[in-house]
């Protein structure tokens, strides 16, 4: 397990950087959190989605799947925000995609 | 059974559920082996409109460990995808399908198929063509002219077919499943009833097949064609396994589905019934997930069969010895994990190593039997059960007459098995038209239309 900056995050998830997406598919790209900041990915969007999950909250473990590869990474940050999306997920009431 | 819906979670799968695996000299090429891995079990052959097909999400695969440590030396893998000519149907096919190239044909499937060795992939085939599923004498009118079709030959050497066939496994599930029921021998049962002739559930029921037909040379760790029986050489551990991508995400308002993630592996296959009937139902789910090198932790579960303990209750006094027999069956350890050392059976084995693990093992240095018996080597085949397996093999016979006793004086001369182990039968002896003699070896499948007949 490696600790790593969001930046690493997503080049690792070959996302471009700076976006502040829990995943992202070429459909989920529309549904971005109004007011999250937008960059121009510097590649290709991915054609599957990108998930993290996260493995553990206290210890900012998220595990990172893309294509065909899964790694665990420690980032307190992004777990951070990753729960408050979900917080929001939760107040915001039951969606259907 | 053998593995048919056989764990909790794969029996909600259908199309990555990893039914049955055969592994055989084939007795007309006898410089090959053939390898059938058998998915989507128990169809009903009426089962449209969405006839039965390949999971296009599924990776399945075949794998061969050639140097005794259980671990993957060679892979097979196959991926499949489908294709509609007209998606404004509901129509399987819109008239006969009388070639793999009719336009009648609305829902075809292709596969590609893959070697992996040594950490590298090799594509050997793409778009091989699948054949349709039996539906009857007008949409299908010719049958074996569009499965002959899908027979492939690559260049590599290996003859592949990817379809529907009629399940080659044989059972009475009626009564297996009815607390251990052998109807010829019910009236000894602890609930009993009159005796009765076996049922074979799974004959007219079809199922798909991967058969692939590979040189042995190709498949041996120096490239030789073995003839020395007593060699570790000559002795290939085969399995095959099913995975699917780890994430799989539903997109309903853009009507798509995708997926992220590795492969993960969700059923595997190697001896008959091994999971069925040796694993406790709160492991078999995790069993399918997990390689045949780590079944060290599945020994005890061998060496202590639930089976051998319930056989006695539900045949009181009939199993008096069995019942005594209280010490670690080593003898299904060896057809089981290990594999039969030399010495134990005559002038053969087919050892792997002390690497616990289940696969079905192959002595390819075996020739294929002129006169084969289905009860395999404890009727004195030595090319037949538990010598990898061939698609007429009874093994659930084989099987609970091991786990009766049958196979303790291998490794323990002082005991003596039960009069009744060697009667066991499932009283099931399916005709030579359920099989074929020459690949792909399983029988075409049964169409919708006149099965069940009336």
């Amino acid at each position: 397990m490696s600790t790593f900056s969001r930046r690493s995050f997503f080049k690792a998830a070959g996302v471009a950087t700076g976006t502040a997406m829990i995943s992202i598919s070429p459909a989920a790209a529309a549904a971005i959190e109004p007011g999250a900041l937008e960059t121009t990915p510097s590649g290709p969007l991915p054609q599957e989605p990108i998930v993290a999950v996260i493995r553990n909250a206290e210890l900012g473990e998220v595990t990172v799947l893309s294509g065909r590869t899964e790694k665990t990474y420690t980032d307190k940050l992004l777990v951070k925000r990753l729960l408050k999306a979900a917080s929001k997920n939760h107040h915001s009431g039951q969606g259907v995609a | 059974m053998s593995s048919h819906r056989e764990a909790p979670e794969i029996s909600m799968d259908p199309a990555a559920d990893n039914a049955d695996v055969y592994a055989f000299v084939s007795p007309d090429k006898p410089d090959t082996v053939t390898i059938i891995t058998n998915f989507v079990p128990l169809q009903a052959p009426a089962g449209g409109p969405n006839f039965f097909e390949f999971g296009n999400d599924v990776l399945y695969s075949i794998f061969i460990n050639n140097s005794g440590d259980a671990h993957p030396d060679i892979e097979y893998q196959f991926q499949f995808h489908s294709s509609l000519r007209n998606p404004n149907t509901f129509l399987y096919n819109t008239g006969p399908i009388d070639s793999l190239k009719s336009t009648n044909w609305n829902k075809r499937q292709f596969f590609s198929i893959t070697r992996v060795q040594d950490g590298k992939s090799k594509l050997l085939g793409s778009d091989l063509k699948c054949p349709p599923c039996n539906i009857g004498p007008r949409s299908t009118p010719n049958y074996e002219t569009l499965a002959a079709e899908a027979v492939h030959t690559l260049p590599t050497g290996e003859v592949v077919f990817a379809g529907q066939r009629n399940d080659p496994f044989f059972v009475d599930l009626g009564a297996i499943f009815d607390l251990g029921d052998l109807r010829p021998f019910q009236h000894l049962h602890l609930i009993p009833t009159p005796d009765g002739t076996g049922v074979d559930n799974t004959k007219a029921v079809n199922i798909h097949s991967i058969v692939i037909q590979i040189p042995i040379k190709s498949l041996t760790t120096d490239g030789s064609m073995p003839t020395d029986v007593m060699s570790a050489k000559s002795v290939l551990g085969i399995w095959s396994s099913s995975s699917r991508r780890k994430v799989k995400m539903i997109d309903a308002a853009n009507d798509s589905k995708s997926e992220s993630g590795p492969w993960t592996q969700i059923s595997r296959l190697g001896n008959p019934l091994f999971n069925e009937v040796i694993v406790p139902l709160g492991k078999k789910d995790v069993w399918n997930g997990q390689q045949p090198s780590g079944d060290a932790a599945y020994l005890s579960n061998v060496e202590h069969p639930e089976l051998a303990g319930l056989l006695p209750v539900l045949y009181p006094n009939v199993f008096p010895n069995l019942a005594a027999l209280k010490t670690a069956r080593a003898d299904l350890v060896a057809i089981l994990l290990t594999g039969l050392p030399s010495g134990v059976v005559g002038g053969f084995q087919n050892y792997t190593g002390k690497t616990y693990a289940d696969m079905l093992r192959l002595n390819v240095a075996v020739p294929p039997a002129k006169s084969p018996n289905p009860l395999g080597v404890v009727g004195g085949d030595l090319a037949g059960y538990p010598n990898g397996r061939r698609v007429f093999d009874d093994v659930v016979t084989i099987e609970l007459r091991a786990i009766a006793g049958l196979t303790v004086p291998l490794v323990d001369k002082t005991f003596k098995p039960d009069a009744a182990t060697s009667a066991i039968d499932q009283g099931i002896a399916p005709a030579a038209s359920r099989y074929l003699t020459a690949f792909p070896y399983v029988r075409t499948p049964y169409d919708g239309y006149d099965t069940p007949s009336s």
